[in-house]
């Protein structure tokens, strides 16, 4: 079996060349939700080379990217994040979001005929099929507002992960970050430990896993059963930089992010409390 | 197969009489941001705990949906019977507060394997006469939101206490287990929830799912993660029949409180 590298540098200011990647390095496209922007959308929007909005995902952007930048002209700020796309059943953009977003070149991709999917589902197929031209396993797709508000939007959202379960896929808010462990492959996690953790979870989320073994956690599993209405991992902690997940079954992975503080000095310099 | 009725009634300042059959609530409070409907939740309920956490909440948070009160005044009002949990959240001075007005509190700390809204739980089943248990409904206010481990850890207790009604609440959502062994009617008010909703298969993938009042209804449908799950749908009317070979969650959206 395979195994399958994750790691969370895409939450560093920059990203190591060296050690815990796998290589070739990873591209990133960025799709934003619509749900309060965390704190660490600009550091995302910097490692990305696709960035999307899901329909109101935009006004999100035009609204929220200026307040990390209160130093600066909105107007400026808002050219500066610019999306190249944005798609969806545009029920939820403003009219002079869509309309701004239009005149500075961004491409509109109105799908509201289409009501069988949910607005990320959309954006992550305008991903794949835009990127035919790379090798997928090194695309990883980030999402910002994943979590909060509705919960049936949440729970949509990871049905997205499922779904697309080749694809590295990774929901973030401010306090979590969550991808999915295919059962396909062995996995190595790297611990990021400036910016995340310690307290982490592994959910069999949809069905029910009869063995699964980890190491690196205090509370490890040892060919353990988990499901719903028994036992599921959560509140569980992180013990240094490695996790290493083994699963007869798609498990998600959790993990906190730590409180994000940027400073504003000279250039910028970002650090986590 | 039975049939479980499901109200939110609840959520109304006054539970109209004719509402059958009566419910007995017990409240219990995570740490979480109060639902700004608390203080309803909190009339309503024979039984109120705190988790842990939850009562740096309700010290803290309660006044500030009384502002025009003394907030020591509120939070006397707003005693909670119980504060249980492995105690790693609370304050002291909150911690202090409470056991000088007399709140029971329950220390389990030595207890890691339970979260402590399951050993809140137990607490409610364990206290509650068993003549009343399936009158017995639990309402958790600040279940979702934070940390997505403790979600699901929230999701998963009303999982494994699937025979008893538990009610995950937050500002924007309400959800609970609907379990296979019933058949279910939800009674919607619609002046305070809806109308988005969803039906999902957390568990365990469902071969059949049929469901009446929906805008996009289930007809022996098969949902399962990696493939349909019912979100974004649309309730219609005042009443949604649910039955299915699976335990699924109902979640529906609660409306802002003006």
């Amino acid at each position: 079996m395979d195994l399958m590298h994750h790691s969370s540098a895409f939450l560093l200011p920059s990203i190591p060349s060296d050690r815990h990647l796998p290589r070739p390095p990873l591209t990133y496209a960025l799709v934003v939700l619509n749900q309060s922007l965390p704190r660490f959308t600009p550091l995302l929007w910097l490692h990305a080379r696709l960035h999307l909005c899901a329909d109101g995902g935009a006004n999100r952007l035009f609204d929220e990217m200026p307040l990390f930048f209160p130093n600066e002209n909105a107007s400026d700020v808002r050219r500066r994040y610019k999306p190249e796309a944005i798609k969806g059943d545009m029920d939820s953009i403003r009219k002079d979001v869509l309309d701004f977003y239009k005149s500075i070149g961004t491409k509109i991709i109105d799908k509201s005929h289409d009501q069988d999917t949910t607005d990320l589902h959309k954006c992550v197929t305008y991903i794949r099929d835009s990127s035919q031209d790379l090798d997928q396993s090194n695309l990883c797709i980030l999402v910002a507002g994943a979590l909060g508000g509705r919960f049936d939007h949440e729970v949509g959202n990871l049905n997205v992960l499922c779904c697309f379960s080749s694809l590295r896929i990774v929901l973030l808010s401010n306090d979590s970050l969550i991808y999915l462990l295919p059962r396909t492959h062995r996995h190595e996690i790297h611990i990021e430990t400036s910016v995340e953790g310690p307290h982490c979870g592994l959910i069999p989320l949809g069905m029910p896993s009869r063995s699964t073994t980890t190491t690196g956690l205090q509370w490890n599993l040892d060919n353990t059963e988990m499901n719903f209405g028994g036992l599921v991992s959560t509140s569980n902690i992180v013990k240094g930089e490695k996790v290493t997940v083994q699963s007869d079954s798609d498990l998600l992975w959790t993990i906190s992010i730590k409180k994000f503080e940027r400073r504003i000095r000279v250039g910028v310099r970002y650090r986590y409390i | 197969m039975d049939l479980m009725h499901h109200h939110s009634t609840f959520l109304l300042p006054t539970i109209p009489e004719d509402q059958r059959p009566s419910l007995t609530y017990a409240l219990v409070v995570l740490n979480h941001n109060l639902p700004r409907f608390s203080p309803l939740l909190w009339k309503h309920a024979q039984l109120r705990l705190c988790a842990d956490g939850g009562a740096n909440r309700v010290y803290d948070e309660m006044p500030l949906l009384f502002p025009q009160e003394d907030a020591s005044d509120v939070r006397r009002r707003f005693k909670p019977d119980i504060i249980k949990g492995d105690m790693d959240s609370i304050r002291k001075e909150v911690l202090d507060f409470y056991t000088c007005l007399g709140t029971n509190i329950v220390d389990k700390a030595h207890d890691q394997d339970t979260t402590d809204l399951h050993k809140c739980v137990t607490c409610i089943r364990d206290f509650a006469p068993a003549s009343d248990k399936s009158n017995l409904c639990i309402l958790v206010a600040g279940a979702l939101g934070g940390r997505f481990d403790h979600e699901m850890g929230n999701v998963n207790v009303m999982c494994r206490f699937s025979s008893l009604r538990i009610i995950l609440l937050s500002d924007d959502n309400l959800i609970h287990l609907l379990p296979k062994t019933h058949r279910h009617e939800i009674h919607i008010q619609p002046s305070v929830q809806g109308p988005h909703c969803g039906l999902i298969p957390i568990g365990m993938p469902s071969k059949s799912s049929t469901t009446t009042g929906l805008r996009w209804d289930l007809n022996n449908t098969e949902t399962k993660f990696g493939g349909l799950v019912s979100t974004s749908n649309i309730v219609e009317g005042e009443k949604v029949t649910v039955q299915s070979d699976s335990d699924l969650l109902w979640t529906i959206s609660l409306k802002k409180l003006a």
